[in-house]
């Protein structure tokens, strides 16, 4: 309890001056809101449209990072091999890279033509994933699973692994043991760990416009909706923007305690 | 060695003579004493042309630079109406510099310096065989600037003019005349429709498909320096320039038109 007076007052006034540079935007985007015109902004079929699709592909976004998220986290966790750091460097590096550079890598590797597995797959299958909205969760998937691999990664390192041994020398095979140890412990990283990977796929911009374009309906999600309308319909784009923001928020402040309180409980 | 020394100081003083002689005439011919910096905000169609324009610029009155701020006319309206510090602006269509003429913040009547015609774009070798505006119709994913940007407005007046309507849920937008090459130049579109010199500049990463000056439409592009320069001097030079016939065949040598008089 007396850990708070061990902060120097200084550190705690730029601590402010920081909490300001953070809330100082958003109260100017709440003050230019049209709030006597959100509910018809947010009704335009553009709006509800941008919302749609945004919801259905942050969605699918975040179950393909867990679906190859976390057996990722796990090799990276518990297997040594030889290049591991450089997986993990990989893995990660789209945490750093500008969104467009990623969407630029992406057509290289995905697009009908002339990308290196996108030619095949068009050849072969007759796949496109340009300008679908297929393409669009492929981009925001890029942008968030190493959200979602680090925390889980973590969580993992943090497990007591005698947990694991215990139920193994009981006679529980890898994938029992998987299941019935290791998850539920690993469960309050997992919960954070998709719910920040959801987050960054929701406000995806850059790798989505450069792979998946901008067609409304399609691929036309509310941050490039957000940012065509900025100069044709400023009340509609601040409209989005504070949906954006409000379900961010709203997600980030509910899952705090519960989900990322159990993350530190499991740090000990 | 004293009598080579000699010789080489007489051929260096000459040489400087002759050099500030020979730069006499084209110094006289600029407005005295242009130094400092500039940002001109332009049009993202303008970029290669403004840029080279810059370099020359910068060549012939040392002690000056310009910086450019490229994207689509509308959005540096914004930026402009948003207080963004900009000294001269370029824009693609008379009417975004209209929203700047009344709003006050341009120092002088703006000046029409280039025009532009559109153009289709498609693959390299046609695979879809677009031969006119109508193809446009049967293709899979057209590229077409924001209706909001000017190159937009054009593509739309184009398309209504020639009544062809194509289904949006085939069309990508592009949020500047850059970006929308870019959708068919690197990107997975099968067509678009741009500038006729933004698709000289992609050289071969596309090919054109004419659209006949009949059924086509002309932009215009208005130039003006803005009202809340610091350096209005250098500001006006830089329009000048533009406008001048060094400025002009530069222009013209990345596709650009002449403004035509009745404009």
């Amino acid at each position: 309890m007396n850990r708070r007076a061990r902060v120097p007052l200084a550190a705690i006034l730029v601590a402010a001056v920081a909490v300001a540079f953070f809330v100082l935007p958003l109260v100017g985007l709440l003050q230019r809101a049209p709030w006597s015109s959100l509910g018809d902004d947010l009704t335009t079929s553009q709006a509800r449209a941008a919302i749609r699709l945004s919801v259905i592909c942050s969605l699918w976004s975040t179950a393909l990072c867990v679906v190859f998220g976390v057996p990722l986290a796990w090799v990276l966790a518990r297997v040594r091999f030889p290049g591991r750091s450089l997986v993990r460097a990989l893995v990660v590096l789209p945490m750093v890279l500008p969104p467009v550079v990623g969407g630029v890598a992406l057509l290289a590797a995905f697009q009908r033509n002339g990308g290196l597995l996108g030619e095949w797959l068009y050849d072969w299958f007759g796949v496109q994933l340009t300008f679908t909205t297929a393409g669009t969760v492929l981009a925001e998937t890029f942008v968030a699973m190493p959200f979602l691999v680090i925390t889980v990664e973590a969580g993992l390192r943090t497990i007591d692994q005698r947990y694991e041994d215990a139920a193994a020398s009981l006679g529980a095979g890898r994938w029992t043991v998987f299941r019935r140890v290791t998850l539920p412990l690993v469960a309050p990283a997992l919960y954070a760990g998709a719910a920040l990977a959801w987050a960054r796929a929701l406000g995806e911009f850059g790798a989505t416009i450069t792979f998946a374009g901008n067609i409304s309906g399609r691929t036309q999600t509310v941050p490039l909706a957000v940012y065509l309308l900025l100069d044709a319909n400023r009340g509609v784009a601040i409209a989005l923007s504070l949906v954006l923001l409000a379900v961010s928020l709203g997600v980030l402040v509910a899952l705090r305690d519960r989900w990322f309180g159990g993350l530190r409980d499991a740090r000990g | 060695m004293r009598r080579t020394l000699a010789l080489v100081a007489v051929a260096v003083a000459a040489g400087v003579c002759v050099g500030v002689l020979g730069a006499l005439p084209a110094s006289a011919a600029k407005p005295p004493n242009v130094s400092g910096a500039i940002t001109v905000s332009a049009a993202a169609s303008l970029a290669p042309a403004f840029t080279k324009m810059g370099a020359d610029f910068q060549q012939r009155n040392a002690h000056t630079t310009i910086r450019f701020n490229f994207a689509a006319s509308s959005a540096l309206v914004a930026q402009i109406q948003g207080g963004a510090p900009a000294d001269v602006f370029a824009s693609a269509d008379r009417a975004t510099m209209a929203a700047l003429v009344s709003g006050g913040q341009v120092t002088a009547h703006p000046v029409n310096f280039a025009a532009n015609l559109l153009t289709i774009v498609v693959k390299p070798g046609n695979p879809e065989k677009v031969t006119s505006l109508a193809n446009l119709r049967s293709v899979g994913i057209v590229s077409l600037c924001a209706a909001t940007v000017p190159c937009g407005k054009y593509a739309a007046q184009v398309l209504s003019r020639n009544h062809v309507s194509i289904s949006t849920d085939k069309i990508t937008l592009g949020q500047d005349a850059s970006a929308t090459l870019a959708a068919v130049a690197s990107g997975d579109a099968d067509a678009g429709i741009v500038y006729v010199t933004d698709a000289k500049r992609a050289g071969t990463t596309v090919q054109t498909v004419k659209i006949p000056a009949s059924r086509n439409v002309l932009a215009v592009y208005p130039i003006a320096g803005l009202a809340p320069s610091q350096n209005r001097a250098l500001a006006n030079a830089w329009v000048r320039y533009v406008t001048s016939r060094a400025g002009q065949r530069t222009l013209r040598s990345f596709g650009f038109l002449p403004v035509p008089t009745a404009a």
